[in-house]
């Protein structure tokens, strides 16, 4: 598998803000690649660093083999990108906006605006001032996947959708993925990275903690164990070898055991309060 | 850059149309006030020519309020001047900081064009802005000339109308830089700096000591009274206007070029 995305030793300082440190990370061609963290965890600032609107202090990022610095022109050529505020000039009609994007592209996008318009029930004679977060998130949606780019890039694309704009949001992501395109997205909602996501980076204070694969971060040696023991309804995360548990539970009275895998949401939960507990 | 054009001209055509029609409007009423106000105005021009240093400032003693020329020169020409300088410093002053106070940044700049072809495409619509708001009001100012039917030195006009292009351009670049700096609209900063060099002109005019400094700014080389006496113009003034309309489009260049842009 080609890496579309390399993202080597990237550090960024916003003098005395902190920014991100150290950030490596690969991007395989067809990968849907959630990028997880918390607020201030560092994750705008690499996809800025990627698209070139701030510059970084050191590393390296290529994207589809070429340099993020000098072929930052050829790069967006071939690249969706939906920042997390959906923002365009406000006195604008909506058929205007995705035609300038298509027209600096310099390609006729006509049919699949059309197309993506219809789907995502976009009203393209509204002015832009008219619209609300989540119809401005679907023109910006319009804007990024009209063109038909080899790669996507989302900063928090779900948020001001509704759940049915949601699930047409990534069934469209896998109809392009299918085709050949790669996404990498940043989001809160880790449900999504479960659901749509193969690979998966987690950040934290500006660094990155994990990349795996979403199935291997998800089998994991934790259980959660709901039961009752002697009367009293517990409800826990164990870690460890189930035959100490075996023991430990042996003299007491079990009137009711569930021994489950814990939840994406859980795992990163505890990956959060590890840290802080190191 | 073609598309970033015609983008900055379809969102800046109200604003040319105000401006044109206040100060154009404004300047051919003006105008067309001469008649009624000529024979009042032979009274007058003595005595404004007398004012010691404040006939100076305004070019009153280089010219007689009595004539079209003198009377263009005085009043059409302050408006005109200011007004054209303030438009200018208007447009410039938020062509680059809108995209960040407007958060339109993130949509622009990801789409694929240079920050080095936006800045290009922006100035020249700056430039093309300044153009036609000239032009309406050449038009206008010669429509209201036919209608007085009173001669006006034409080859002195157009001279004084291309330096008002001149001198807007680099108030524009001026402006155009502070714009690559700031990360909000400040309209405020565009005006405040007209106003200080239109006072400095005025002052470097009064005050004697400040007489060789006074091609420092841009209105000296720009100034209607000068310009329709002589049908000069002050070429020391110029070059050096020449040079900072240069260094304003660096500096910008160099500035937004190289700057983190906000979300």
């Amino acid at each position: 598998m080609n890496n579309v995305i390399e993202i080597r030793n990237l550090t960024k300082n916003y003098g005395k803000y902190r920014g991100v440190s150290d950030v490596s990370f690969c991007v395989q061609e067809g990968d849907i690649f959630g990028f997880l963290g918390p607020n201030g965890a560092g994750k705008s600032t690499t996809i800025r660093s990627m698209l070139g609107l701030i510059q970084y202090d050191s590393g390296s990022i290529r994207i589809m083999g070429m340099d993020s610095k000098m072929d930052k022109e050829e790069i967006l050529k071939n690249l969706g990108y939906m920042p997390s505020e959906a923002m365009f000039y406000p006195s604008m009609k909506v058929k205007d906006v995705i035609r300038m994007a298509a027209e600096v592209r310099k390609q006729d996008c006509t049919e699949e605006a059309e197309k993506l318009c219809e789907r995502l029930k976009v009203d393209r004679n509204k002015k832009i001032n008219e619209l609300s977060l989540g119809n401005r998130k679907k023109v910006s949606i319009v804007c990024a996947m009209q063109h038909r780019p080899k790669l996507f890039l989302f900063d928090e694309p779900t948020s001001g959708l509704d759940p049915l704009m949601q699930t047409e949001f990534f069934e469209l992501i896998k109809e392009y993925v299918k085709e050949g395109a790669t996404c990498m997205l940043s989001t809160h909602v880790l449900s999504e990275v479960k659901q749509y996501c193969n690979r998966v980076a987690i950040m934290k204070e500006g660094r990155v903690k994990c990349v795996d694969n979403v199935a291997h971060i998800t089998k994991t040696s934790a259980k959660r164990i709901r039961m009752v023991r002697d009367g009293k309804a517990e409800d826990f995360l164990y870690e460890g070898n189930l035959n100490e548990l075996y023991k430990e539970l042996m003299g007491h009275d079990i009137s009711d055991i569930l021994i489950e895998e814990p939840s994406l949401d859980e795992i990163f939960m505890k990956y959060y309060q590890e840290e802080r507990e190191e | 850059m073609g598309t970033i054009y015609k983008h900055e001209l379809k969102l800046g055509w109200k604003n040319l149309l105000i401006w044109g029609i206040c100060v154009g409007g404004m300047s051919f009423a003006c105008i067309l006030l001469f008649s009624s106000m000529e024979e009042s105005m032979k009274d007058m021009a003595e005595s404004f020519a007398s004012m010691g240093a404040f006939s100076e400032a305004f070019g009153m003693t280089q010219l007689s309020i009595a004539t079209l020329a003198g009377f263009f020169a005085t009043e059409v020409g302050t408006i005109h001047t200011l007004g054209g300088a303030m438009f200018a410093a208007v447009i410039s002053t938020v062509m680059l900081s809108k995209e960040e106070d407007g958060h339109t940044s993130e949509f622009l700049y990801t789409l694929p064009v240079s920050r080095g072809k936006a800045l290009t495409a922006k100035w020249v619509a700056i430039g093309t802005e300044i153009l036609a708001f000239n032009l309406g009001c050449t038009c206008l100012y010669l429509t209201g000339f036919a209608i007085l039917g009173e001669k006006m030195p034409m080859k002195e006009f157009f001279l004084y109308m291309l330096m008002q292009v001149m001198m807007q351009l680099e108030l524009a670049a001026v402006c155009y830089a502070l714009s690559a700096v700031f990360k909000k609209n400040k309209l405020g900063v565009g005006l405040g700096i007209v106003l200080l060099f239109y006072a400095y002109d005025l002052i470097a005019r009064v005050v004697p000591d400040l007489e060789k400094y006074k091609s420092v700014g841009p209105f000296s080389y720009a100034n209607a009274a000068d310009i329709l006496s002589t049908g000069e113009i002050q070429t020391g003034a110029a070059v050096f206007g020449a040079v900072v309309l240069v260094l304003g489009l660096v500096v910008a260049g160099f500035v937004y070029g190289r700057r983190d842009l906000a979300a």
